[in-house]
């Protein structure tokens, strides 16, 4: 048997646009007569899985980015509109806070309904019922009708029945945000020995911690395509400068640049120039490059930067500062190269800001901003490392 | 877990649905057609004074009451599984599952209630010494299998389209009664005039009506020809119910 569990290559969902009740009828005709359905609006496209046994998955990205259509997809709620799916194993999935239950009837009827509604038979039912209920922990309110259960109460009682079932696949949709600090823990903690034992996660959380917490992978969706995917940390990084690029204030239209006195040809990273960012594993080299055109051929003073990407300055330095200048390399025309050894920036997302000043370094005039990705898994806080050492008193503690 | 043991999952949700609240629970299913049978059968004898053409041995209250049972299980059935898909939307946008399984369970439930319901009601038509034929109570309800397998696929087709055009449920609303005038439920085909009488054939529950009559009232016989055409109708439609069901079913969550 193959190790690959979901496979899915060229999977869209489009959604019909229906507006007025004659678009229904004439939907259906076209679904009856021809099998194709006219307008649609897709939501997701082209996505590209593959999932083996005992890998762990997540899946990020913004409202609206296609996460739980492709959920849904995958534990074959909904029908793909291109492309194909395929699951080789059992599916435990939790795709919505109540998934499945009814408000009227009681924890323990619903716990029987979704258990049968899982595929798990009556006899295997009453064995597992008191573990079941023992995870849910909710006391008395088993036998109380679903809509008097808190929210949190309704996800102890779905996620108590999917760790009864151990199926081959778990499947969640940010579902444990509603939990209380001790459920989530224990829901992470049985995540983990299910992934130790062998089982295979996909997790739709905005929440990072979990993200990189039980994920050894991520995916980052956006507009309904995958815009990364890979190792979860790199991912992750990448997908929370993405949200302070976009919190960052955005900078000024640069249609006057022409006429300037002093503007920025080009700017290369590590030799490489474009407009993406530049990708560094921490600790790298990092040579900043740029060429600065000068309208009446004076020498300029160049400033070069690095911010976060929400735009907090970590560093910034000029030509002028240390007493070196550009070097002219054609009519009009100067160059400069910074080079940072041992970057010690933590992994993140941050930007490289070129600015020409006039000769006297007094006045700024253009900016052009490179992206940064700094890559690496390390758990410290902040920007930069900076040097440091734990002083440790050897005649206090046994350890040498 | 089989699709059968799902269903019957889902008939004891929907059994329980319909009695979740009342004092007697499930004794309501043989009250109710009794407490209706009463007061039928006092508006039509005492009122209209009903009579049953032809035969003086026969009341008007059986001759009514097997007919009307049966009908009542098959247009319930119908009418309720119309909705079957569009009531579960939620249930269906966040667990796979096979959806006929909805339908099935929808067409079950109706007929096990109206069943119990119409075996009750033999039991009192026998025992208040109405005539009523015991040895037909067996094939009466061999009877029920075609009406449950014509039921479930005009169902299926329900089904299917009103998550489509909703108006359809409404139309139903309408059209069932019409079906069921046009069936001899509360009369007798040679109450008709001659020229409509072959018209009668058409209406795929006037076999039904008579045949549950025939067998344990011993009015009138059965046609071994229409016996066959009744299955065959059956059949056709369960089939037609589910190409149609299997068709639309990839596209309900769109338009749930």
């Amino acid at each position: 048997m193959s190790n690959v569990l979901v496979e899915a290559r060229g999977l869209g969902k489009a959604y019909p646009k229906v507006h007025r009740s004659s678009d229904r009828l004439r939907a259906l005709g076209r679904l009856l007569f021809t099998g194709t359905d006219g307008d649609r609006i897709s939501v997701l496209r082209d996505v590209d899985l593959h999932i083996r046994r005992g890998e762990s998955l997540a899946l990020i990205g913004e409202n609206g980015a296609g996460k739980s259509t492709l959920l849904k997809l995958i534990t074959g709620v909904l029908t793909p509109s291109a492309g194909h799916v395929k699951v080789h194993g059992e599916i435990g999935a939790l795709l919505e806070l109540g998934a499945g239950f009814h408000p009227e009837y009681s924890g323990r009827d619903n716990v029987v309904m979704s258990a049968a509604l899982h595929g798990l038979s009556g006899a295997e039912l009453q064995q597992r019922l008191p573990e079941i209920i023992a995870f849910a922990d909710i006391g008395d309110y088993i036998d109380e009708p679903v809509k008097h259960y808190s929210s949190g109460m309704v996800v102890r009682l779905g996620f108590a029945v999917i760790a009864a079932l151990k199926p081959d696949l778990l499947v969640t949709d940010e579902v444990l945000a509603v939990g209380d600090e001790s459920f989530q823990k224990k829901c992470v903690q049985w995540m983990k020995d299910y992934l130790d034992g062998g089982g295979t996660l996909i997790l739709v959380s905005h929440s990072m911690y979990h993200v990189q917490k039980l994920c050894r992978h991520a995916c980052w969706l956006q507009g309904g395509a995958i815009a990364m995917s890979g190792d979860v940390f790199e991912v992750s990084q990448a997908y929370l400068a993405y949200h302070e690029r976009k919190s960052a204030p955005t900078r000024e239209s640069q249609a006057a640049r022409g006429s300037l006195e002093f503007s920025v040809l080009d700017v290369s990273l590590n030799g490489m120039p474009g407009e993406s960012p530049l990708m560094l594993d921490s600790g790298a080299t990092l040579q900043v490059r740029a060429r600065i055109y000068s309208r009446d051929g004076r020498v300029p003073c160049l400033a070069i930067g690095i911010a976060r990407s929400d735009g907090t300055p970590v560093y910034g330095v000029s030509t002028d500062m240390d007493d070196c200048a550009p070097q002219r390399s054609a009519d009009n025309e100067y160059a400069s190269e910074l080079e940072f050894s041992d970057l010690a920036l933590l992994p993140g997302s941050y930007t490289v800001r070129v600015h020409p000043l006039d000769s006297e370094g007094v006045r700024v005039f253009d900016t052009v901003e490179r992206g940064l990705i700094v890559r690496g898994a390390s758990r410290e806080f902040g920007l930069v490392r900076l040097a440091h050492r734990w002083k440790q008193d050897d005649s206090g503690s046994g350890v040498a | 877990m089989s699709v059968a043991a799902l269903t019957l999952r889902f008939v004891q949700r929907e059994l329980r649905n319909r009695f979740a609240g009342s004092f007697s629970g499930g004794l309501w299913a043989l009250f109710q057609p009794l407490l209706q049978l009463a007061v039928t059968s006092f508006v039509f004898v005492h009122v209209f004074n009903a009579r049953v053409p032809g035969s003086a041995g026969v009341g008007y209250v059986p001759f009514l009451a097997l007919a009307l049972w049966p009908w009542v299980a098959f247009a319930e059935a119908v009418l309720r599984s119309t909705t079957a898909i569009q009531d579960n939307a939620a249930l269906i946008g966040k667990v796979a599952l096979p959806r006929e399984v909805l339908v099935l369970a929808s067409v079950g439930t109706s007929f096990a209630i109206h069943i119990t319901g119409f075996l009750a009601i033999v039991m009192v038509l026998a025992l208040t010494g109405e005539g009523i034929h015991l040895g037909g109570v067996l094939p009466a309800l061999l009877l029920y299998f075609p009406l449950a397998a014509l039921a479930l696929g005009i169902a299926l087709i329900c089904a299917s389209i009103q998550v489509f055009v909703r108006d359809l449920v409404q139309a139903l609303g309408q059209l069932l009664p019409l079906l069921m005038f046009g069936a001899p439920v509360y009369y007798d085909r040679m109450q008709l005039p001659e020229r409509f009488r072959a018209w009668l054939d058409l209406n795929p529950f006037t076999f039904y009506a008579e045949s549950f009559r025939a067998l344990l009232l011993d009015y009138g016989t059965i046609d071994v020809r229409q016996l066959g055409i009744a299955v065959l109708v059956a059949v056709v439609a369960l089939l037609i119910g589910h190409w149609l069901f299997r068709r639309l079913d990839p596209h309900f969550e769109d338009f749930l």
